[in-house]
């Protein structure tokens, strides 16, 4: 491209220095918005992955059940595909877990016994399509007496399909709303282009007309108006995706201990930059088909109305 | 090397050229003449192609010009230089880049322009206000720019539509002459104008319109060489008065 059609865009820069500071600020505010959405669909992707491929099942086993059918049934899980690491928790050790967990009041760990905990199988599924299957065979089998999910998030305890039908939810709203609202900016953004350009063409109404004359291709004339789109784009693009950045690099220790195991954000940085370069390569090639459409747009406007 | 045959141009109910033909040849100085209002510059922008006639042909070497796409319209234009009474310089770029705009327009590499630039200058004058804006220039000036960007180009023919109307009388005769030294050269003029001292002076070939119609093709001699435009014709009309006498 001719160092005159960057020198072309820079001095209309230069020469209306606010125009191209609303420009740039609309689509810096624009692709701030698309970054973080992009974090959230990911992180939300990943959690909901987390536990649909990572749901635990237990087993309560009835008080009489013997000793020798429960060993039968562990092995029964054990040699089955869709079930991993399997565990058997007896009376004492799930008296132990709610010691554990009620450690903070004393009171009451000591107004139980073991003999009100039943023994359980625990287990995973390799994938949650299982589930159904499973759970309905081992409600049928003679020593559980009742299956559940569980599944810890920050505090407390929930059932696991609750858990992924909210997290289905959340995912959805994410994807559906923070898309909608991203195409809402890119939209606005597209058009406070297309304002800024139409303004910028109708001041260079006799320059246009002028190059027109001497044979100037549309090419020609468009170039430094693209060019000067393209830098208010990247420059929304660059500062907008270098602030939600030091956002996120700032949050992620929080995040990462409040979500504890489930990866929400990645836990090393170069995995973090990865996601952010990948976002940042995808915002850039959104960001020149915004600029070229919109300036296009434009100018064929312009040369319409001529 | 442009030929005009029979084109008519109406602009809704005004008949602005009627059945207008004429020839040129290559290296010729010609002069549109006539009042305002006969239609020299909607002449002008039909060789231009600014505009399209409504019947007739207009022939830039072997092209039919009126037949030209959209798209081959740049192509044309870079085989002519215009120069325009308006001057129509680039107003935010300075004289030099108002020129280098006109070589990237065409195409020259950028390692030429500089040398380009600088010959132009040096031919209409200017080479001591080359980094000059239009406004901190003169009339006479701005039209040295408009004629440095038409030549830069090496065109086919120069197209001056009354590069003399905004300025005095003694900066016209100074720009007249440099167009006199450029058909000299060999490049093809054709100008239009009003300014009757200027064409007595120089005595060319005259076409002259009036009200649309084609009223006189004074001085239409075949057989023109290359730059040689300016001395025969002014054989050819050589009962003209001087306009300075």
């Amino acid at each position: 491209m001719s160092s005159i059609h960057l020198k072309s865009a820079w001095t209309h820069i230069r020469r209306s220095p606010f125009q191209a500071l609303a420009a740039s600020a609309v689509l810096t505010v624009t692709f701030f918005v698309v970054t973080i959405i992009s974090v959230l669909v990911y992180s939300s992707s990943v959690t909901l992955k987390y536990f649909e491929t990572r749901p635990q099942v237990i087993a309560f086993l009835k008080d009489d059940a013997k000793a020798e059918d429960i060993s039968n049934l562990e092995n029964k899980l054990e040699n089955d595909s869709r079930i991993e690491g399997v565990s058997y928790i007896s009376k004492e050790e799930a008296l132990n877990i709610y010691k554990g967990a009620t450690s903070d009041n004393p009171l009451l760990s000591e107004l139980v016994s073991p003999s009100i905990f039943p023994a359980s199988l625990e287990f995973t599924l390799s994938d949650l399509t299982h589930a159904e299957d499973v759970i309905t065979e081992l409600e049928a089998d003679s020593v559980v007496d009742q299956v559940g999910f569980t599944a810890t998030i920050g505090f407390g305890k929930e059932s696991i399909r609750s858990v992924l039908d909210r997290l289905r939810t959340i995912t959805l709203y994410i994807r559906i709303g923070g898309g909608a609202f991203a195409v809402l900016l890119v939209g606005t953004s597209l058009l406070v282009l297309l304002i800024i350009i139409s303004l910028r063409i109708t001041t260079r109404r006799e320059e246009v007309e002028i190059l027109d004359l001497i044979g100037a291709t549309p090419g020609f004339i468009r170039s430094p108006i693209i060019i000067e789109a393209l830098l208010y784009v990247f420059t929304g693009v660059l500062i907008g995706w270098v602030i939600a950045l030091i956002m996120v690099l700032y949050a992620t220790p929080s995040v990462i201990s409040y979500f504890g195991e489930i990866p929400v954000l990645p836990k090393d940085t170069l995995s973090l930059f990865y996601i952010f370069g990948i976002i940042l390569l995808s915002e850039l090639i959104l960001g020149f088909f915004l600029a070229t459409f919109g300036s296009m747009v434009a100018v064929s406007r312009a040369r319409r109305r001529k | 090397m442009l030929s005009v045959r029979n084109v008519t141009k109406s602009f809704g109910d005004v008949l602005a050229l009627e059945d207008i033909s004429f020839d040129i040849d290559e290296g010729e100085f010609i002069f549109l003449s006539g009042p305002s209002g006969a239609g020299k510059t909607t002449l002008i922008r039909l060789i231009l192609r600014d505009l399209l006639p409504d019947k007739g042909e207009i022939l830039l070497g072997d092209r039919d010009i009126t037949k030209l796409s959209e798209r081959d319209i740049p192509s044309l234009r870079k085989q002519i230089g215009v120069v325009f009474q308006d001057f129509k310089v680039l107003p935010e770029r300075t004289l030099r880049e108002n020129i280098e705009v006109a070589l990237a327009v065409v195409g020259i590499p950028e390692e030429e322009w500089q040398s380009r630039v600088d010959h132009m200058l040096k031919l209409t004058g200017l080479s001591n206000r080359a980094e000059f804006f239009p406004s901190q220039l003169s009339g006479g000036e701005l039209q040295r720019v408009s004629l440095a960007r038409a030549l830069s180009v090496n065109p086919k023919i120069i197209l001056a539509d009354e590069p003399t109307g905004n300025l005095d009388w003694e900066t016209s005769d100074s720009l007249i002459d440099l167009f006199k030294a450029i058909n000299k050269e060999g490049k093809t003029i054709l100008m239009a104008t009003h300014h009757k001292l200027i064409i007595e002076k120089l005595g060319n070939r005259v076409i002259e319109l009036k009200e649309g119609k084609m009223v006189g093709d004074k001085g239409r001699k075949s057989g023109i060489k290359k730059g040689q435009g300016n001395q025969k014709k002014a054989k050819v009309v050589k009962s003209d008065k001087n306009p300075k006498s």
